[in-house]
């Protein structure tokens, strides 16, 4: 399919690099306890990218490829586009690098199976005050990336995810607990396991309300509590933002800004992550970009077009649909302590907080905000109201906090990390442990 | 196309099968700083099965090759089958509905040059920039479809309908130093070419304003009186409140449905709301939902009583309720399920206006624009676009960093105050719920006043 546009758009374009992605998806919906809905998606589609007279221009279809029309499309699109000094990668295929991201396991489960996992959640996670929810969805994709420098990459993906949501609602309080499964191998029983103790941990912690506390004061954020904090820091440490002027780490590779245990990676290569891959969108081969090492600005990602404007290589987080530009995306994206430290150990499952709460005199541990990625995200600061929260007090946790808002700077807040957890874990495609950080200022109303 | 589909749901075994099939035609332009990102034309298309077998759970297939559509409907019967279910699943009775539904195109899209397309957007794109140097950045986008979709199901319902939108919006990111502020315009309807003629003062204003904000303080955290603009208002009614109203967060959730009770009180008696998908015009507007149910104008709230909620014909069958024409998915790729359209609070007293709203307020925020608004049930947070500070009965300094934080019942119902200047606010975006997103809808509200709310901020 790759080869067959190519070639027809040889001779009529200077360059063109092009992708073609069949997706397959099978999903089983559980409603309130009780199975609902089994659902497939079949798609497939073809992206291309033409340089003609220097300039770029992109075409995608969904329908069945006529090679001549879309490149004709692309062609036009060119002709309004920008000019660009691009290089498309050449030969790939000898040097991409081997990692798994197709499972047999995952790809051969039957329909029988996934509902069975998907029981499995339901009747452990099942109580008589609340609902339960939980999908169970598996893909498999097959890619295709070539350019007519002489580059091909082909893959074949395979990806789980077991979510798992449990409600409870008494009087106007409404109390929303979730975690999910997400891999490219099938979960294993403990795996499963892990989801129900993770959800039953935090809502058997919720029941009792309590008054939350005021001022500026420790807070521990969970993985799934980071994503104001992270949020910033990853759209600052895009190409694509350094490029505009608009992200705040421009110009400060090399320097000190964060705590020096603080390590932040981008790895397309971690084995059993469905955002792994041999190569890039673009045809660049995969390898680990270092953002943040021991607390110093290390490097920004690029796709090819971010790259080629910045004077510099793609570091392969291209990422291109079938309609539309490739564009900059993060493959897994991995906060660390430098040297490993107690994000290697697993914490037991029954625990909230990393390990990171024994000497909290009066606190919070922050597992969800509401409104997460609106306002001024790349300037640092945030301020939303707690999703789901607990009191810390004397090193215990009291109970879960309502009408609370916590706000702070990200920038600020990283400089000096008070710990990081031994509860190191993925969730989705990014990985961390829980971090506690000093001085958030937490309002109540 | 209808025939093909009406031949493909004719050789259906199943006992109800639904077959919707979607062609869209779009462009788009977008432009980042001074460049230009991209300028295309796509074509998607695809379908989209649905069917239920007595005692039996939903079988569901979508795909992008059109030639399958046959072996789709046998494929989503299998599905069906796989699924057992105690308590069947039931749907509403509605009237079979056949109509060619063409809303007006104002200008055919597909009939404008791409390069007038970016001629526009560079013209707006660039009155941001002339606003001021410390304009460092912009993000403008054009985006305008037209979408058929057919839809036919074995109850005899036949529908083709046209649907046409257009969206512009411009992004405008002010920089001094460290400190970075944005300005946030977006104009999305229900139209076409025509429609989107005129807007750069609009531009100038909201990257003048990223300017400003430069220089204004962050509001201080804590509770006060808070006006809500029109376009805020809107946000709110439709995050806090619409979503709730929603019947398939209660169809199945009794616990749920107890805290939704009709005849229950939400609000003072000034508080209407509703939602209205046939209002002529909007960008929520539709004839007819994706299960061929018409769309209403449906009372949610009527004087401070929850009177009313959104229905697909899943849910109404459960609650013993009509079907309100709330059935919506975004595309060929999904489902449908239940939706806003255009939700509103209604306008209070004629001739009330902000000034009446704000004179007797001796310290509170006035809070304007949506940079965003999220719920999770009885809980929100809203990022306001930017504020001023409410002294003395009077419109004091800009403020930046005002996050509308609370608990929706409590928030409803201390609203005190709505004036009558009501507008409907056509913004591009839209609502994103189970996985779909953007679904265009509109908001509208006049003026609101709550006598108390939580302001995030430094405290």
């Amino acid at each position: 399919m790759i080869d067959r546009v190519l070639e027809t758009a040889r001779g009529k374009v200077d360059g063109a690099d092009a992708l073609w992605r069949r997706e397959e998806q099978t999903t089983v919906a559980f409603e309130s306890g009780r199975l609902k809905a089994v659902g497939i998606s079949e798609e497939a589609g073809v992206n291309l990218r033409v340089l003609a007279g220097g300039r770029m221009g992109v075409a995608g279809t969904a329908a069945k490829p006529d090679p001549a029309e879309l490149v004709g499309r692309a062609r036009a699109s060119a002709e309004l586009g920008e000019v660009v000094d691009l290089e498309f990668p050449r030969s790939a295929a000898s040097t991409l690098p081997r990692i798994p991201t197709f499972f047999d396991r995952t790809a051969n489960a039957s329909l029988a199976e996934l509902i069975r996992m998907g029981r499995l959640l339901v009747e452990r996670l099942s109580r008589p005050d609340c609902q339960v929810n939980v999908a169970v969805q598996r893909e498999l994709a097959d890619t295709a990336v070539g350019n007519t420098a002489g580059a091909r990459g082909e893959y074949r993906a395979t990806g789980i995810a077991v979510t798992a949501d449990v409600t409870r609602i008494a009087g106007d309080d409404v109390l929303m607990v979730y975690d999910q499964y997400v891999g490219a191998d099938m979960p294993s029983e403990a795996d499963l396991e892990a989801v129900v103790q993770s959800v039953e941990t935090r809502l058997t912690a919720a029941l009792n309300i309590v008054t939350p506390p005021d001022g500026a004061l420790p807070v521990v954020f969970t993985p799934a509590g980071l994503a104001a904090v992270v949020l910033p820091l990853e759209q600052a440490l895009s190409g694509k933002t350094v490029l505009q002027g608009s992200s705040p780490l421009a110009g400060k590779v090399g320097e000190l800004l964060f705590d020096g245990r603080l390590s932040i990676i981008d790895d397309p290569l971690t084995p059993g992550r469905p955002a792994s891959r041999p190569v890039d969108d673009e045809c660049v081969p995969s390898r680990s970009t270092g953002l943040v090492e021991r607390g110093v600005v290390g490097r920004f990602v690029y796709d090819l077009e971010t790259a080629a404007r910045a004077k510099t290589q793609s570091t392969g987080n291209g990422r291109r649909g079938v309609f539309g530009k490739p564009h900059i995306g993060y493959t897994n994206i991995l906060f660390r302590m430098a040297d490993g430290g107690g994000a290697q150990h697993a914490a037991p499952l029954h625990t909230l907080g990393g390990g990171l709460i024994d000497d909290i005199q009066d606190g919070l541990i922050v597992d969800d905000l509401i409104g997460v990625g609106q306002g001024n995200v790349i300037s640092g600061a945030f301020s939303h109201p707690v999703g789901l929260a607990y009191r810390v007090q004397r090193g215990e946790i009291t109970g879960r906090v309502k009408d609370a808002a916590v706000a702070g700077n990200a920038y600020d807040l990283l400089k000096r990390i008070g710990g990081f957890g031994n509860d190191g874990r993925w969730l989705g495609a990014r990985y961390s442990p829980s971090l506690l950080l000093e001085g958030v200022s937490v309002a109540r109303r | 196309m209808k025939d093909r589909l009406a031949a493909a749901v004719k050789q259906s075994r199943a006992d109800y099968t639904e077959v919707r099939v979607e062609r869209t035609w779009s462009s788009a332009v977008a432009f980042r700083g001074r460049r230009l990102e991209t300028a295309t034309v796509s074509e998607d298309q695809g379908g989209f099965v649905r069917v239920l077998d007595k005692g039996y759970g939903w079988g569901i297939a979508s795909f992008t090759s059109l030639d399958e559509l046959p072996a789709m409907v046998a494929r989503a019967h299998e599905l069906s089958r796989a699924v057992h279910v105690d308590d069947p699943i039931r749907l509403a009775e509605t009237p079979p509905q056949s109509a060619d539904a063409i809303l007006e195109l104002d200008g055919d899209v597909r009939g404008v040059p791409l390069a007038e397309k970016k001629k526009l957007l560079d013209r707006y794109n660039a009155a941001m920039l002339a606003v001021s140097d410390k304009i460092v950045d912009t993000q403008s986008s054009y985006r305008d479809e037209v979408s058929e979709v057919w839809y036919v199901n074995s109850e005899g319902t036949s529908l083709y309908q046209l649907r046409p939108e257009v969206v512009v919006s411009g992004t405008a990111i002010g920089r001094r130093n460290g400190n970075i502020e944005k300005g946030l315009e977006s104009i999305g309807l229900r139209k076409g070419w025509n429609s989107v003629q005129n807007f750069e003062h609009q531009f100038r204003v909201v990257a003048q304003r990223a300017v400003d904000l430069l220089d204004a303080p962050r509001v201080r955290g804590g509770a006060y009186p808070v006006i809500l603009d029109n376009e805020l208002a809107g946000v709110f009614i439709h995050e806090a409140f619409g979503h709730l109203s929603e019947a398939d967060f209660v169809y199945e959730n009794p616990q749920a449905r107890e805290m939704m009770t009709l005849g229950r009180r939400f609000g003072k008696p000034v508080l209407n709301v509703g939602d209205n998908g046939a209002a002529k015009g909007l960008r929520g507007t539709l004839p007819y939902d994706d299960e061929g149910t018409p769309t209403q104008d449906t009372p949610l709230i009527k004087e401070g009583i929850l009177v009313g909620r959104l229905h697909s014909r899943e849910t109404a069958a459960k609650l013993g309720e009509r079907p309100t024409g709330n059935a919506r998915a975004i595309s060929f790729r999904h489902a449908p399920i239940v939706r806003m359209t255009n939700t509103y609070i209604a306008p209070g007293t004629k001739g009330v206006g902000f000034n009446d709203l704000i004179s007797d307020i001796k310290l509170g925020v006035y809070a304007c624009g949506a940079f965003g608004g999220q719920t999770m049930l009885e809980n929100f947070s809203f990022t306001a676009g930017w504020g001023y500070m409410i002294r003395d009965g009077k419109v004091g300094e800009l403020v930046k960093d005002v996050v509308l934080a609370g608990n929706l019942f409590q928030t409803l119902d201390r609203i005190d105050h709505i004036a009558g200047d009501f507008t409907w606010n056509q913004m591009g975006g839209g609502c994103g719920k189970g996985g779909q997103f953007p679904l265009p809808v509109t908001e509208g509200a006049p003026h609101v006043r709550i006598e108390e709310a939580l302001i995030g901020g430094d405290v």
